[in-house]
């Protein structure tokens, strides 16, 4: 039986705890009756994969099996997540590979003939033909690349088709092959609460003029927050909700397929990132000093090349498949058996320790922007009820935030941060200057379909993803950040733990109550 | 069968632990100690009148860190008998009936081993009067030396499965009295015996040096029991000042600060010698030692003022200047475990007193940290720096 | 950025280097006990550690003994076209025992055969728990019990080890023997193996509880192999437990007198007990210190 996360107090018993920095992590000591978040334990991963994924197949939720949605001549289209999902990429097989085999199977033996597998990736950035393969395996890659086997592309206007507005008149536009086909398999990688349900299709296989409904200002700062998707609480997901349903009312036929990792986040190698501090063996310490001087002392690019290639061996906890609610509600129930950590009451202070990798920056550098991002955007996010600071409380990130940017993944990055930050961080102000522009920049959509960029209205999103975040809290103190890319995205700066609350003292006082969100492993802070 | 946690005799382990426990502070708790996790036959009930008992919570006392630490005056060599289990601060389950009380019967122990319990009879001329802390006849009798139940080979310790207890030294334990309170009725009545011995007169200034557990419940039965005036309590960490707060001291001051403090509110003069800490001609009425180190005790005999009194609660420390005992014309004495006390004329049991006080006293988390005998180590790690990790007393659950 | 030094003295204050590491307050209910670390003993029992214990047996331990006591070995023949393995049972009052069972089983046992012990003395601190598991192979058995005391033991009954067991738990006080506790039998049953049982008289007068050489004057002991026990069928491990007591007695009594006249004894239910006669302290151990009577020691016996 894993043992469920819980909340710690720091007392005079509590060694200094592991915080992630970027590419790097040390150890902090926190003050007395400081709160920490731990997640539960991993939960023991499904043993038999493969009968799992038949089972699922042959026995789905609210839809037909499978092979009985299978008939010879018709138009199957499998979807799946993108490389995004899950962080940091999984040991192979990849889940993502098992799935579409077994579904490619089905579809072989139904003597389906026309069939295509695409990448879920919207405005996310193109695949590469290697990455794919690491995805998907090497024996569908080899059956299908390159001509059956690819990337969405969210600016083909000609293979995108309208399907119809919502009752808020939201517009829902994807993939015309999706659209036209007699059935879309949407293979999915639930990592947290935001992914999957109505967030696959009409997110993953949407255009700019769909994303823009809820990919917006408004409706980031009515998501309260991403990670709680039940009706009510966020914004996004109310809407993908609704466009969902455009698509059912339209006949679209989605067959999903969704899976659940445990937290297993770390190689054996890296044990002690898995282990609580307290648990930690004198060789855990060790590894854990050495591992910190060696990551200091190496230069950025191998630090770089060393951390990309940490592969997380995480085990499935859970795969459902059938229609998208009924299969959705079960994908979270089990997610939250494994992230969920009730947290009794806000606090004055979050601390966060930014980890080395968020969703758009695998095989890439970690830019500012995404730093926002992951703070603000996600870690902030992974509550449900309230945020666990309070409002007008002190946000306290690690992470050294340093001006770099990936010329080929993000050059819409570059831009925005050279010209848009430069003048205002208002996320509204942001949004009707400057959004326009860049979505429509023939340059930038030149190198989303050809290249492997996000596409020019990607860094607007990614700063919308904090606009809640930066919205809410009084302060934001990010420590031993760079200070001019600190500066310019309006956060201050400490060289220290300690400093950083002597500046939050402003705005919280000399004694604040402090929580700090011990993740990854991810949690959900679930606070009453 | 038993699991005890044993002392036994062992020259070298006892030299190591002598020479090195000051300065390698794992080694107490290393296989150099002479303490051992032993199984072995329950005690033999000696004789009439004693009964075993089955310990439900056993405190780590100071002494018992320096008896295992080595640290301890071979003075008490001649007062023990080993092997022994240690533990004296025990809340307990009665194993069968005693005289009047009722097998089942949660009870506290009186841990002083004196006559009645040795079957002496006539008792000697201090336990005649009740003093059994003063008991002269600790070495003979129907058990082996021991000056207490947990320095004897014959009757068991706390920090066992098992051990037997004569009836002059159980007290039945009031139900709404939780485990945890009751442990501490022990170093209660050690702490009331000592507010007692100090005379205090009304509106002393009284300087309580150290806020573990026993500064701690010495502050509180001064507070309680005597018309003590300003109580002002020596604590060295954060934990120990909330505590000592707690319990009604009037002002909690840190070590180094303790010499300015007492010269504040005794409006005096302070002298700095050459060498050595600085000193009051003034001071408190009554100083009372409760940390058991060189340095409490040196700040309580410099701190005290002509003609004051000086009570030894904790095993005093050695190498201490006595220069004020004799310049200041001092009144030293010692304060060990208890009786009978005479309160407004009457004579009462300083553990039916303590008994009395448990129950109203603010006694949570004094206990700090429970520990199963199997963990000994790690328990008896934690209770050496008890104070530094914020806990105030550390106790073992041998049936846990 | 912090210097390495300063890092390494936060490491060593945060996680209490050189003393215990504790669990904060809060996390002792999420936190499973740590697993005391168990002295590793399989080394011990590798070709190269059966190796060396049969060579520090045969030529420093046997010649030892042989120099201090005046042993007798009697029916090793028994052993004879046993399959292995088995569970050697034997009386115990005496640090000697081990060693005389060790010293004088053929070499086939010999290299095939470890000893139980107790898990709370002789794995206690490293030494011990080094000498033991290299000159008896050594594994710690638990004598708090609870399913979990014979689990080493059984691992290794699974490997095909024969194990030496003192089923009494501990040395005699007295000389007498004491009550068999039931750990054996039961798992002679479980694994339906057959029990070698073995008598040693003496040892107790050469070397008893307390004194950790043997007494001056070559001391005579006397060690006897009996014929094995198998476990019947739907046999209760009380009954086995009984038929071991038995078995040892008769070993006893047949040292004392004669083969013979032990069985027609044992055919009687006369078998003298080894629990010792019942009366004050002083008679039973003034019984069991009485010398053996020294022998001649004859070849063909």
């Amino acid at each position: 039986m894993p043992r469920p996360g819980f909340v710690l107090e720091v007392d005079e018993r509590t060694p200094p705890l592991l915080v992630n920095e970027g590419e790097g992590f040390r150890l902090q000591s926190f003050p007395l009756g400081s709160r920490v978040v731990y997640s539960p334990d991993p939960l023991p991963g499904i043993r038999d994969v493969n009968a799992a994924i038949r089972h699922a197949l042959l026995h789905p939720h609210g839809m037909d099996p499978l092979p009985e949605l299978l008939t010879a001549g018709m138009k199957l289209t499998i979807a799946f997540d993108d490389i995004s999902i899950p962080l940091p990429q999984m040991v192979q097989p990849d889940i993502r590979q098992r799935i579409i085999e077994h579904v490619v199977e089905m579809a072989a033996s139904k003597g389906v003939t026309d069939l295509k597998l695409v990448v879920a990736n919207a405005l996310h950035r193109r695949m590469t033909a290697d990455e794919i393969k690491r995805a998907v395996g090497e024996r569908v890659f080899r059956s299908f690349w390159p001509n059956d086997l690819g990337n969405f592309d969210a600016e083909d206007k000609e293979n995108l088709e309208f399907v119809g507005t919502t009752d808020q008149g939201e517009e829902v536009e994807i993939s015309k092959r999706a659209a036209e086909s007699d059935l879309i398999v949407y293979v999915n990688v639930n990592l947290v609460a935001m992914d999957g349900g109505d967030k696959s299709v009409p997110i993953g296989l949407a255009g700019y003029r769909s994303l823009r409904h809820h990919h917006n200002v408004h409706t980031m700062l009515h998501s309260r927050s991403y990670m709680d998707p039940r009706p009510g609480h966020s914004a996004i997901h109310d809407s993908a909700r609704r466009m969902g349903d455009v698509l059912r009312s339209n006949d679209i036929k989605i067959f999903n397929i969704e899976t659940t990792l445990n937290s297993e986040t770390f190689p054996k190698e890296l044990d002690f990132l898995n282990k609580r501090e307290w648990e930690w063996s004198l060789k855990d310490q060790a590894l854990m000093l050495g591992a910190r001087k060696a990551n200091e002392m190496a230069p950025p690019r191998i630090r770089r090349e060393v951390f990309r290639r940490i592969e997380a061996p995480y085990k499935i906890t859970g795969i459902n498949a059938g229609a998208t609610l009924e299969v959705h509600e079960r994908t979270l129930a089990k997610l939250h058996e494994q992230q969920l950590v009730e947290v009794e009451g806000q606090s004055d202070v979050v601390v966060f320790g930014l980890p080395y990798v968020c969703p758009y920056n695998v095989n890439s550098i970690m830019n500012p922007i995404l730093v926002h991002c992951l703070g603000l955007g996600y870690l902030f996010n992974m509550y449900r009820n309230k945020p666990l600071v309070r409002p007008g409380g002190a946000v306290i990130m690690f992470h050294p935030v340093p001006w770099e940017f990936h010329q080929i993944h993000h050059p819409s990055y570059i831009d925005f941060f050279e010209e848009v930050l430069a003048e205002t961080t208002d996320p509204s102000t942001i949004e009707s200057k400057f959004e326009q522009r860049y979505a429509e920049d023939p340059w930038y959509i030149h190198l989303y379909r050809n290249s492997y960029a996000y596409h020019g209205v990607h860094p607007f999103y990614m700063w919308y993803w904090g606009a809640h975040g930066r919205d809410y809290a009084g302060d934001v103190i990010v420590v031993g950040g760079d200070r001019r890319t600190c500066e310019r995205m309006g956060y201050r700066v400490a060289g220290t733990f300690r400093d950083a609350l002597e500046m939050a003292s402003d705005t919280v006082g000399r004694s604040p109550s402090i929580t700090y969100f011990h993740a990854p492993p991810l949690a959900i802070a679930d606070v009453r | 069968m038993a699991i005890q946690l044993e002392l036994y005799r062992s020259a070298p382990r006892y030299l190591a632990e002598r020479a090195l426990s000051g300065r390698v502070p794992g080694v107490v708790t290393s296989p150099v100690a002479p303490l051992r996790l032993a199984t072995a036959k329950d005690p033999n009930v000696p004789g009439p009148g004693w009964a075993p008992v089955k310990p439900l919570l056993s405190g780590i006392c100071g002494s018992d860190l320096g008896t295992i630490s080595g640290k301890a005056s071979f003075y008490f060599s001649a007062l023990v008998s080993l092997p022994f289990v240690l533990g004296h601060e025990i809340v307990g389950e009665l194993q069968e009936d005693c005289d009047d009380l009722p097998a089942g019967a949660r009870v506290v122990i009186e841990p002083v081993l004196s006559c009645l319990a040795r079957g002496e009879d006539p008792p000697c001329p201090n336990c005649a009067v009740g003093h059994r802390g003063r008991c002269d006849r600790v070495t003979v009798g129907h058990v082996s030396a021991g000056l207490q139940t947990g320095y004897c080979k014959d009757t068991g310790g706390g920090w066992s499965r098992s051990l037997v207890a004569h009836r002059s030294q159980l007290h039945a334990v009031p139900d709404e009295l939780p485990d945890e309170s009751a442990v501490l009725i022990e170093p209660l009545a050690c702490a009331i015996h000592t507010a007692l011995r100090a005379r205090v007169q009304p509106n002393d200034d009284v300087l309580v040096v150290g806020a573990g557990t026993v500064g701690a419940l010495v502050t509180y039965a001064l507070r309680e029991l005597t018309p003590a005036g300003r109580i002002i309590v020596v604590a060295k960490y954060a934990k120990q000042r909330e505590l000592a707060a707690r319990m009604g001291a009037s002002e909690v001051i840190g070590p180094k600060e303790a010499t300015n403090a007492v010269r504040r509110s005794s409006h005096t003069m302070k002298l700095t010698p050459e060498r050595g800490a600085a000193f009051l001609l003034g001071g408190v009425d009554v100083a009372i030692e409760c940390a058991g180190s060189a340095g409490g005790l040196d700040t309580a005999l410099r701190t005290t003022k002509a003609g004051g009194r000086v009570v030894l609660s904790a095993i005093p420390a050695t190498g201490v200047d006595l220069t004020p005992v004799w310049f200041r014309e001092l009144e030293v004495l010692g304060a060990y475990t208890g009786g009978v006390e005479t309160i407004e004329g009457e004579q009462r049991g300083t553990f039916d007193l303590a008994l009395d006080l448990a129950q109203r006293a603010p006694l949570e988390g004094v206990v700090g940290a429970r520990y199963p005998l199997r963990r000994w180590r790690e328990a008896i790690d934690h209770a050496l720096a008890a104070g530094k990790l914020g806990t105030s007393k550390v106790v073992f659950e041998p049936n846990a | 950025m912090t210097s390495f030094r300063d890092e390494l003295s936060d490491l060593a204050k945060g996680f209490r280097w050189g003393r215990r590491p504790l669990t904060p307050a809060d996390a002792q209910a999420h936190t499973p006990e740590r697993t005391a670390w168990e002295f590793p003993t399989a080394w011990a029992r590798t070709k190269a550690g059966v190796d060396a214990r049969e060579t520090i047996l045969d030529f420093l331990m046997r010649p030892l003994l042989w120099s201090q006591t005046s042993p007798v070995v009697h029916g090793t023949d028994n052993l004879d076209g046993l399959q292995g393995p088995v569970l050697f049972v034997s009386n115990h009052s005496s640090h000697l025992d081990a060693t005389l069972i060790m010293t004088t089983l053929p070499s086939r046992w010999k290299r095939r055969t470890a000893v139980g012990a107790a898990k709370d003395y002789f794995f206690d601190v490293w030494w011990r728990q080094a000498f033991t598991a290299l000159v008896y192979g050594g594994f710690p058995i638990d004598r708090t019990g609870g399913g979990k005391g014979t689990a080493t033991a059984r691992d290794l009954i699974e490997e095909g080890w024969s194990i030496v067991v003192f089923p009494e738990g501990a040395r005699s006080p007295d000389g007498w023997m004491q009550r068999f506790r039931h750990g054996t039998a039961r798992m002679a049953i479980e694994f339906d193996v057959p029990i070698v049982p073995i008598g040693i008289r003496g040892a107790y007068q050469a070397m008893p509880k307390g004194r950790f050489w043997p007494k001056p004057g070559r001391p005579p002991i006397s060690v006897r192999y009996g014929r094995p026990i198998a476990p019947q069928p739907g046999e209760s491990h009380q009954d086995l437990s009984r038929r071991m007591v038995q078995a040892v007695a008769l070993l006893h009594d047949e040292d004392r007198s004669s083969w013979w006249d032990a069985l027609h004894r044992a055919e009687h239910g006369e078998t003298p007990s080894l629990t010792g006669p019942q009366g004050p302290r002083w008679v039973r151990n003034w019984e069991s210190s009485r010398p053996l009577p020294r022998r001649k020691r004859t070849t063909w016996r």
